[in-house]
């Protein structure tokens, strides 16, 4: 009876103590990220900051990624969000976030000081948390995101196994019947060609959508989309075909259409495989599985002399600013602070993750830089400002998988991916 | 004699076919945790190039690494605490809804007790932002309590259908003898239907303790507070978006599997004891 008193004051004492503690103190920043790999660098900066300006960041990991999804959308649902949190998924599910009011705009912070912000930044990585005028999201026009890292998806290709079939290390192939003949070598010495995560459509989409770009140019590509061009077009079969090309050639590794990227990374860091198709994030992969895998990064080789190869890159990993948080303003700071160059330099350099800050390229290893000197050619989704519906999307990844395994050629692919884009165009309307 | 002689192969093969059949079963079962228990003693390179089973190099420092960067040791005992809390919270409530579902008239009661079946079909993800918005309207979120008050909730149909359906099959004639002898209705309760449903309440002990154990996605959804968080979050530690850290992965995996493995070794044969008295009928 006597000990319930004094525990009593006791608590009283140190919770008297504790907020007379926090009294003036300087606030606090909450961060909620899904980045486990990151989180030790992010913990380290954390607490560089709070040395510089006082000031205490909470960086909170809550993976895999997809459930962290969840929780940022239950936290929406209940207006709990932290002060900068991080959006995962398309563009659309960023638009909605918007128009709930959950994210801060970032555009006249980004313009200050003639710009020094934004122009520091990759525009195309920039370009993945803007919604530009007439967007079809119905967000107002602005930047509502910082990226903190970029990404671009490449071709990599081993230099072992290259030296093995008698071709040059340092010479890639540049056009696409370059890489086709090289498909014969692989053959002939039973080894495996391309491996890449194609049982994931997303990657046999990013590859697709590179050659469009590179037998029609973007506004094509744009056109076909707004539902100006159908799939039937010759170019587009074109595109299809590069596909049935590289199976015929033997240049695809056996078992693609069915392979998961870890299996993929597997082949390729092992030295089963010439040929992978991967973003920028395998650096770090290829170094846990395998550092002494002696490989170099390549934009796919060319099939078309109109237009320039555009590959997939720029979207990295962005944090948003909540438009209801009451420490909005030390938030931007933050953000801004982060997205320095010497902040940015520590991360590529302890995570090999390319950066956001273009003056931080020269101090990355040469091999990150390998990809990050091809951001000028990137592209990506969600930087179009329109999206092909997702049906039709399937319907060009299955299919391609399709031509792959020899079920369907390329013609009736288009046939069928036009059917499935006015069947989809009609249900809008 | 040639009769004799053509049964006793018979039974040969017939055994010898089943026997396979077990073998080829129990190594599909048994091999994903060697392959666990090796990869958690090798390193990340050899990992995916030496594919026996036996590590040429034993690494037993992973899984000091696991504990340590994993911090295992308070989510461990915040495990044990949900699990503790959990199970027994269900076997309470579970097995006093069940009895009066199984033996007590009143209005509703098949309504009831299809309210509950049907919150069977409803998959967890779906009422993650119900579920967080309630929370959050009780100030239960982040807090112990109501993660456990979630847990409970989510193992209660199952538990209740089982144990309904086993107090159904219970004869008359034993709860007679105990009201005879002045046992009041929550006294047959505790005195004669719990302890005769120690095989299915041994089920619904294993079947809700993995459940807990292993459940990750709702914690991490409803707590901020990391201190709070189940076990299952030290493992998340070594899967990164696009790299894992099989060694400690696996190594975290093995210390998070024993504790389950030994409930389940002690409650075996309850288990199956409740699997062959018709527990899990239906």
């Amino acid at each position: 009876m006597r000990k319930f008193p004094v525990f009593y004051i006791l608590f009283l004492l140190i919770f008297a103590g504790c907020s007379g503690a926090n009294k003036g103190s300087k606030p606090s920043v909450t961060v909620w990220h899904w980045m486990t790999d990151r989180d030790p660098a992010f913990q380290e900066l954390a607490k560089k900051y709070e040395t510089d300006t006082g000031i205490k960041i909470n960086f909170e990991l809550y993976a895999p990624s997809d459930a962290y999804s969840q929780k940022v959308r239950a936290a929406a649902q209940g207006q709990n969000l932290p002060d900068i949190y991080g959006i995962l998924g398309e563009k659309r599910d960023f638009s909605s976030f918007v128009k709930a009011g959950h994210v801060l705009e970032l555009t006249p912070y980004m313009e200050e000081s003639g710009a020094a912000w934004k122009n520091a930044l990759f525009a195309k990585a920039l370009a993945i948390n803007e919604f530009r005028e007439g967007n079809s999201y119905g967000v107002k026009p602005g930047i509502y995101g910082v990226p903190i890292d970029t990404m671009t998806i490449q071709m990599l290709y081993n230099k072992d196994l290259f030296r093995q079939l008698g071709l040059d290390p340092d010479s890639p192939p540049k056009t696409f019947q370059e890489f086709l003949d090289i498909g014969k070598k692989i053959k002939q010495a039973n080894l495996q060609g391309l491996v890449s995560g194609w049982d994931e459509t997303w990657i046999i989409d990013s590859l697709a959508s590179n050659y469009a770009f590179n037998i029609m140019g973007e506004g094509k590509v744009m056109a076909t989309i707004r539902g100006e061009v159908p799939y039937t077009d010759p170019d587009w079969i074109r595109v299809l075909a590069i596909f049935k090309e590289m199976q015929d050639s033997g240049v695809l590794a056996n078992g693609l259409v069915t392979m998961i990227n870890k299996t993929a990374e597997q082949l390729f860091a092992n030295g089963r495989a010439v040929f992978a198709f991967n973003g920028s994030w395998c650096v770090n992969v290829y170094k846990g599985m395998n550092p002494d895998l002696n490989y170099g990064a390549m934009i796919p080789p060319s099939a078309g002399d109109k237009y320039p190869m555009t590959i997939w890159g720029g979207a990295g990993s962005s944090f948003m600013v909540n438009l209801r948080s009451k420490n909005m303003e030390e938030a931007v700071k933050f953000l801004r602070w982060l997205t320095d160059k010497d902040q940015q330099v520590y991360l590529a350099q302890s995570t090999n993750n390319l950066p956001a800050n273009k003056e931080s390229l020269s101090k990355l290893s040469p091999l990150l830089s390998q990809f990050a000197y091809v951001m000028e050619h990137t592209t990506h989704p969600s930087a179009w400002g329109i999206s092909e519906f997702p049906q039709v999307i399937e319907a060009i990844d299955k299919g391609i998988q399709s031509i792959i395994i020899g079920e369907k050629s390329p013609e009736q692919v288009a046939q069928e991916v036009q059917r499935m884009k006015e069947r989809e165009s009609a249900r809008k309307r | 004699m040639r009769t004799i002689a053509y049964y006793k192969s018979k039974k040969i093969a017939v055994n010898a076919i089943i026997h396979l059949l077990l073998i080829a079963v129990t190594i599909t079962c048994l091999f994903p945790l060697f392959w666990m228990v090796s990869s958690s003693l090798k390193t990340q390179e050899t990992i995916f190039k030496d594919m026996s089973l036996i590590p040429r190099e034993f690494h037993f420092e992973n899984y000091i690494l696991a504990w340590r960067e994993g911090g295992f040791g308070r989510y461990f005992l915040n495990s044990i605490l949900y699990t503790v809390s959990v199970v027994a919270g269900i076997i309470i409530i579970a097995s006093l809804a069940a009895y009066a579902f199984s033996r007590l008239r009143f209005p509703g009661k098949n309504f009831l007790f299809f309210m509950f079946m049907a919150a069977m079909m409803i998959p967890i993800p779906g009422s993650f932002v119900p579920l967080y918005v309630l929370l959050s309207k009780l100030h239960l979120r982040n807090t112990a309590l109501g993660y456990i008050l979630c847990m409970v909730n989510v193992g209660l149909s199952t538990s209740i259908f089982l144990l309904k359906t086993f107090f159904d099959k219970l004869p008359l004639e034993l709860e007679d003898a105990a009201r005879m002898d002045g046992c009041s209705k929550l006294g047959i309760w505790w005195h004669v239907a719990l302890p005769l449903a120690k095989p299915v309440l041994a089920v619904v002990v294993v079947f809700n303790a993995l459940n807990v154990w292993n459940e990750y996605v709702l914690a991490l959804i409803i707590f901020d507070n990391k201190n709070l968080m189940p076990l299952q979050r030290a493992l998340m530690m070594f899967r990164g978006e696009f790299l894992t850290d099989y060694p400690l992965l696996m190594a975290g995996l093995t210390i998070t599997a024993l504790p389950i493995i030994i409930v389940y070794l002690l409650m075996q044969k309850y288990i199956v004891k409740g699997v062959t008295s018709g527990a899990l009928f239906g």
